[in-house]
């Protein structure tokens, strides 16, 4: 199987030569990188928690409206975070 | 795609006696089925209004002229977020050990790059290796 930076690649390439199935059009891709790239330079990944700090701690609502712990989840072992943006 | 990255690395991360967990700022009603239609072995949580995303100083606000460009998309954050201001987190991957520290941060402001599961599943392993 691809890794998971190559299937990115792939959907990148894909989406940026504007062809279908997104047929994105050049100012759309345009804005985008504009937008990456105003992110980064606020410098906002050197703000982000880093190794050694203490994790804060959650308590959220899963799928099933089920509150879950992150204090419970760590009793049990140590626990990888992913923060994703969404769907959309 | 990460969801499915971390699909396929969760036995091994199971195994190794950790757990993955997956926050989103969308609300419930969009986490269930996004977990159904992947069929995860694991937990996606609602950080509502970013609330832990904060708190782990990821998130940032988009700029006027990308919402005009996701709102011609016709994707409407504030739908899914129940959040009027169009703030996103920065796409990031953390693993915390048992006393609560951060021991992998992976964080990175150009959406198009991750690091690999595998990646994880190795930090994972030196980790279980130190205790």
């Amino acid at each position: 199987m691809a890794s998971l930076q190559e299937r990115l690649d792939e959907f990148k390439k894909s989406f940026e030569s504007g062809a279908p199935p997104y047929n994105a059009p050049h100012e759309v891709i345009e804005t985008m990188h504009r937008a990456t790239a105003e992110l980064k330079a606020t410098g906002i990944e050197g703000q982000a928690l880093k190794v050694g700090d203490r994790a804060p701690g959650f308590t959220l609502f899963n799928q099933d409206h089920v509150p879950v712990a992150s204090a419970d989840l760590l009793r049990q072992g140590p626990l990888v975070v992913s923060f994703f943006r969404g769907h959309w | 795609m990460e969801l499915e990255a971390l699909q396929g690395i969760n036995s091994e991360v199971r195994a190794l006696g950790a757990q993955i967990v997956v926050l989103t700022p969308e609300l419930e009603r969009y986490t269930r089925a996004l977990h159904k239609k992947l069929n995860l072995a694991f937990d996606i949580l609602t950080d509502l209004h970013l609330k832990t995303a904060e708190e782990f100083r990821l998130v940032f606000t988009l700029p006027d002229y990308l919402r005009e460009l996701y709102k011609s998309f016709g994707s409407t954050l504030d739908r899914f977020h129940d959040e009027s201001e169009y703030r996103l987190p920065m796409p990031a991957r953390y693993i915390i050990d048992k006393q609560g520290i951060i021991r992998a941060a992976d964080v990175n402001a150009d959406y198009t790059i991750r690091s690999e599961p595998a990646e994880t599943v190795r930090q994972l392993q030196t980790l279980a290796a130190s205790n």
